[in-house]
């Protein structure tokens, strides 16, 4: 207890009298807590629920069947026959979007009579009747009765409300196989799973339900493929976490930073006690704990701000998610105990780690008490000349983890890199401040008059605390540089991509929803009908399927390579002519090309044999080449549609189609000519222009929120300069009032500690940009490849970087403002007394 | 022997100063006129609190009386702005302060320059290290204050206060701070300025056996001139 009394009195009292800068620190730890957690609450709502309106529905279940293309209904025939007490539940499924909202919800074709889901409902739908009754979610607002139109691939279908399902179906709409098959257009009646529930029984159902089936059909543990999507979302998670801790790291620049102020002003305090008997480990107890008051008051903030800014984050994390990876509703954000309880402990941690350095300095003050700051500060100069050591040791290791493999598809050696590579920063910035503030000081003094010249020095003699200032607001400006640099050259080798890619005039899709692991299809006669028109010249039909290769979520496509091998841009790794690559694909069964990503994530190069289960039975392809992809995460394997594809999978529906007009057609004619051939259909039909323009609007939107997230840790650096000028004022008041006293003008003052802050930005600013064009290398050329597996062409975004550094750099010189008023005003010879 | 003009540089007249206190007034000084001639080693002296402080800062323009006036080089300071008071300062007064007051991120002769520098003035380095030169310790130009003991930093302190050629120069207890030895060269220092007959030199100390070299001893009692004494020239 007489620790507690003392502790208040000296630690905690003393920052009553500093509100303001009291508060920026824990607003700076608050807001880089609140960006983690509210990373990782948006995240686990956007990317944690996407199987909900498909699987909740699921009920419980064992295994699954599955195949490329659909489960044929003999396999159904096989299950229902065998002499096993197997629970069977087939399921059609597929997306669409509701008519005049446009929400886009699951709809699910389920057996009435098998599925436990239909069993409760099927009571009510009987008593509404009609075949095309379906039972709706309770989110889509729906009563039994109403009429429900969707559209799904490229028609429109309507229904009537036969019931409503319990809460957990949210908006998903469910029907029975007949009219779900009526309504995916699916005459062959193929299944996309079936669920099983196996007899209590100890065996291995997996292998016997293998038995069963004929070939070609995938067994698998049920929930293996949302376990599948959650690991290839697990790559884009952990690199959103990581640009969220960076906020964090700021924060922690700058409670190292209060501290530090905090043991330098109470040192001649810190010698009295240590006379009077306080042990070194209470004195470095006392700062620790003034560290611990910070890290609870920033968890406090964090928390609360956290929710707020997870209900913003959220969108834009479920853009991305539904964009690059799979169909999802983004569920409730949900504040857990663990969050919570994570946050304090991030909050408490970090800060107490921040200030571990300057509580064991504090120890170390001898009792005959404090010596004078000018003979402190030459020390650290001195030791300046090792940190430059220290920095190039660093700055060795980040070079050396940044060759390093990934571990478990995650480039960890990468990121380890990076913090590496921040840490050899923040130890070679004294030495930059030392040489730029002393060396540059008579040449300001030159230009901009005496204030520069004391501003100058005066940052060089304060140079601890000047550095970790620099420091903080160097690596928030060195990661969004980075980040600006990579989303900028990415932005660019996708547009440059998109010239070699997009050749055709016009491409086609179904109106229905689409997301990267689904594709609806448009009905098989489509491309007949386009070929079929005089202003057309070729029309290239491609068929995705999401399919499943080594545990890995794969795209399978088949493209019309006769055509696309008259108009090849596209670009393979190995430099080959793209005709003749083209060329082989459409005359060469059993070929394909891979795309980097797929490259890169399996391990297959030119010339490899990669085997997938098409058509009842494993098929052996061998690859041609490995081609620059940005279209998809997952990786594509591309085979000719006609050679290779509809001969194993011979389902004609087409998926998307590129049409090239003939010379002279003018595009708006070509559209509407192939509209009016298509009148009654919902197909989208996009210019290559708008293709393009949308292309980069979904580009944009998903590194929305990466932008946001380093604007955040600007933010926290900046606030962290506005509460160290303040500090900075408050501790050179002494020096402030001599200036006045001397015939110092109030203006002169205030420009003084203008200057400071104009010259603590252009340091960071230089330094951030160094530091962020290294950073970039990395994030381009490891981090990226080795999380997402394409490779990015590195180009400079100078007007996003001019940009973004300006603002960093008016931000600095504005938040010196309020510190700069309270230098002017201070009242010399009241000043003077105190002393 | 001083070579005192007979312009006063400083004329305080019936000057009352009252500051607030817990929301109550306290008079500092009361009724306090006096007039320093250039070339003239005036001290103050009187206990702590009786007003000598307050008055050197009405002197050098720091601050403004209650009532009563203060001509600093002709000027009155209650007719002039904080602009015009700060112009003031930096072109007629300079300070020498008990605890030296030098920045410690500039080296002596960075910190003698600043008031030349303040005033906006360029090509200063020649005046500071003739200023040094003045007060012997020009051979330190290029240290830093930490690396100088009490005495020689008082001295850059008083080059610092002479750089600009100022009417008075201002010291408040510039010996306080010393050891007896160190404290009676400053003090002879001081005495070498005022007897160049260029510029005035009001001194507060507490140093009685220091006060009675100078021209004049004015003895204050809460906040009131109690004596004027003219001690014999030492012999």
């Amino acid at each position: 207890m007489p620790y507690l009394a003392i502790f208040y009195r000296l630690i905690l009292r003393p920052l009553r009298n500093e509100p303001v800068r009291a508060l920026l620190t824990a607003l700076a730890v608050g807001l880089g807590v609140s960006v983690v957690l509210a990373i990782e609450m948006a995240g686990e709502a956007a990317a944690g629920s996407f199987q909900s309106s498909l699987e909740a529905l699921a009920g419980k279940a064992d295994l699954e069947v599955t195949a490329t293309g659909g489960v044929p209904a003999e396999a159904l025939a096989a299950l229902a026959t065998a002499p096993y007490n197997l629970e069977i539940r087939p399921r059609m499924e597929d997306y669409a979007a509701v008519v005049g909202t446009g929400h886009t919800v699951a709809v699910i074709g389920i057996d009435v009579l098998a599925d436990s889901a239909g069993r409760e409902a099927s009571a009510e739908v009987k008593s509404v009747g009609g075949p095309e009754s379906v039972w709706v979610g309770p989110e889509l607002g729906k009563k039994a009765g109403d009429r429900l139109e969707l559209v799904i691939a490229d028609r429109v279908r309507t229904f009537t409300v036969g019931g409503v399902l319990p809460k957990e179906a949210g908006d998903a709409v469910v029907m029975d196989l007949s009219a779900a098959a009526r309504a995916f257009d699916r005459a062959s009646g193929k299944l996309d799973r079936i669920l099983i529930r196996t007899p209590s029984e100890d065996r291995d159902w997996e292998s016997v339900v293998r038995g069963l089936l004929p070939g070609g059909l995938t067994v698998s543990r049920f929930g293996a493929r949302t376990t599948e999507n959650r690991r290839m979302l697990e790559a884009f998670r952990w690199n959103l976490r990581v640009l969220s801790y960076i906020a964090l790291i700021v924060g922690a620049f700058l409670i190292y930073n209060t501290i530090s102020v905090s043991v330098v002003r109470r040192r001649p305090e810190i010698g009295i006690l240590r006379a009077l008997g306080a042990t070194r480990s209470a004195v470095v107890g006392a700062f620790l704990c003034e560290a611990v008051c910070f890290g609870l008051a920033g968890a406090v903030i964090g928390v609360a701000l956290g929710q707020v800014l997870a209900r913003s984050a959220v969108g834009l994390v479920a853009v991305t998610v539904q964009s690059l990876y799979v169909t999802s509703r983004p569920s409730e954000i949900s504040l857990s105990f663990f969050a919570v309880a994570f946050a304090f402990v991030l909050a408490v941690g970090v800060a107490v780690l921040s200030a571990l350095a300057p509580s064991l300095e504090a120890a170390q003050v001898a009792p005959t008490g404090a010596m004078a700051r000018g003979s402190r500060e030459h020390g650290v100069r001195v030791r300046s000349l090792r940190q430059l050591g220290i920095a190039a040791v660093l700055g060795g290791m980040a070079w050396i983890a940044s060759q390093q493999p990934p571990i478990g598809g995650k480039p960890l050696f990468g990121y380890a890199a990076a913090l590496l590579m921040i840490a050899a920063g923040a130890f070679a910035i004294p030495s930059l401040v030392s040489v730029a503030c002393n060396r540059g000081a008579r040449f300001l003094g030159r230009i901009f008059g005496v204030e520069a010249l004391l501003a100058a020095r005066s940052l060089a003699g304060s140079l601890r605390r000047t550095s970790v200032l620099v420091g903080a607001l160097t690596t928030a400006i060195a990661m969004t540089a980075a980040v600006g640099i990579m989303v900028g050259s990415f932005r660019e080798t996708v547009l440059l991509w998109m010239d070699d890619r997009l050749q055709a005039d016009l491409y086609m899709r179904p109106a229905g929803p689409i997301s990267p692991d689904r594709h609806p299809t448009m009905a098989a006669d489509t491309g007949d009908k386009l070929r079929a028109l005089p202003e057309v010249e070729a029309v290239d039909e491609f068929r995705a399927y999401a399919i499943s290769y080594n545990g890995k979520p794969v795209m399978l496509g088949g493209s019309t390579a006769r055509i696309v091998a008259s108009r090849a841009r596209r670009a393979f790794l190995s430099g080959a002519d793209p005709r003749e690559v083209f060329n082989t694909l459409s005359s060469t069964p059993d070929t394909a090309i891979v795309s980097e990503p797929f490259s890169n994530k399996h391990g297959t190069r030119t010339g490899d044999t990669i085997t997938l289960d098409l058509g009842g039975a494993p098929r052996k392809l061998r690859v041609l080449d490995v081609y620059h992809d940005y279209s998809s995460e997952r990786g594509y394997i591309i085979v000719d549609r006609k050679m290779t594809l509809l001969k194993y999978l011979p389902d004609p529906a087409v998926s998307s189609i590129a049409v090239y007009l003939k010379d002279g057609v003018a595009l708006e004619d070509g559209r509407r000519a192939v509209q009016s051939a298509l009148a009654g259909r919902k197909v989208m039909t996009f210019s290559n222009r708008s293709l393009r323009a949308e292309a980069i609007r979904t580009f944009d939107r998903t590194f929305a929120i990466t932008y946001a997230l380093e604007g955040v840790a600007v933010v926290v650096a900046i606030m962290g300069i506005a509460g160290a000028l303040l500090a900075l004022v408050i501790d050179r008041r002494r020096e402030f009032a001599v200036l006045r006293f001397l015939g110092g003008a109030r203006t002169q003052v205030r420009r003084l500690v203008m200057l400071e802050a104009g010259i603590i930005g252009l340091l960071a600013n230089a330094a951030g940009l160094a530091l962020g064009v290294l950073l970039s290398l990395l994030l381009i050329y490891v981090i990226n490849k080795q999380s997402f597996g394409w490779t990015i062409q590195f180009h400079w975004p100078v007007a996003v970087l001019l940009g973004a550094l300006t603002i960093v750099y008016v931000a600095t010189v504005l938040c010196a403002i309020f510190p700069a008023r309270v230098a002017a005003n201070l009242q010399p010879i009241e000043v003077l007394n105190e002393e | 022997m001083a070579i005192v003009s007979n312009d006063p540089v400083l004329r305080i007249v019936d000057v009352c100063k009252d500051y607030n206190s817990d929301g109550a007034p306290v008079r500092a000084l009361d009724g306090v006129s006096l007039e320093v001639l250039k070339g003239e080693f005036v001290s103050l002296v009187g206990r702590s609190g009786c007003g000598k402080s307050t008055l050197l800062h009405l002197a050098g323009a720091m601050d403004f009386p209650t009532s009563g006036e203060v001509w600093l080089h002709n000027a009155l300071t209650s007719s002039l702005d904080d602009a015009g008071l700060t112009r003031l300062r930096r072109e007629q007064v300079g300070f020498v302060f008990q605890s030296f007051q030098l920045l410690p991120t500039l080296n002596v002769a960075e910190n003698v320059e600043l008031p030349l520098l303040l005033a906006g003035k360029t090509r200063v380095r020649d005046a500071a290290l003739e200023a040094l030169k003045e007060v012997e310790i020009e051979e330190y130009a290029a240290r830093m204050p930490y690396q100088l003991s009490g005495g020689q930093m008082q001295r850059v302190a008083i080059a610092r206060a002479l750089v600009h050629k100022p009417s008075v120069v201002l010291a408040d207890e510039p010996t306080g701070n010393l050891d007896t030895a160190t404290g009676d060269v400053i003090f002879a220092l001081l005495q070498r300025v005022a007897a160049s007959g260029r510029v005035a030199v009001v001194m507060a100390t507490h140093n009685a056996e220091a006060a009675n070299l100078t021209d004049r001893v004015i003895r204050m009692r809460d906040g009131r001139i109690e004596s004027v004494e003219h001690p014999a020239p030492a012999a």
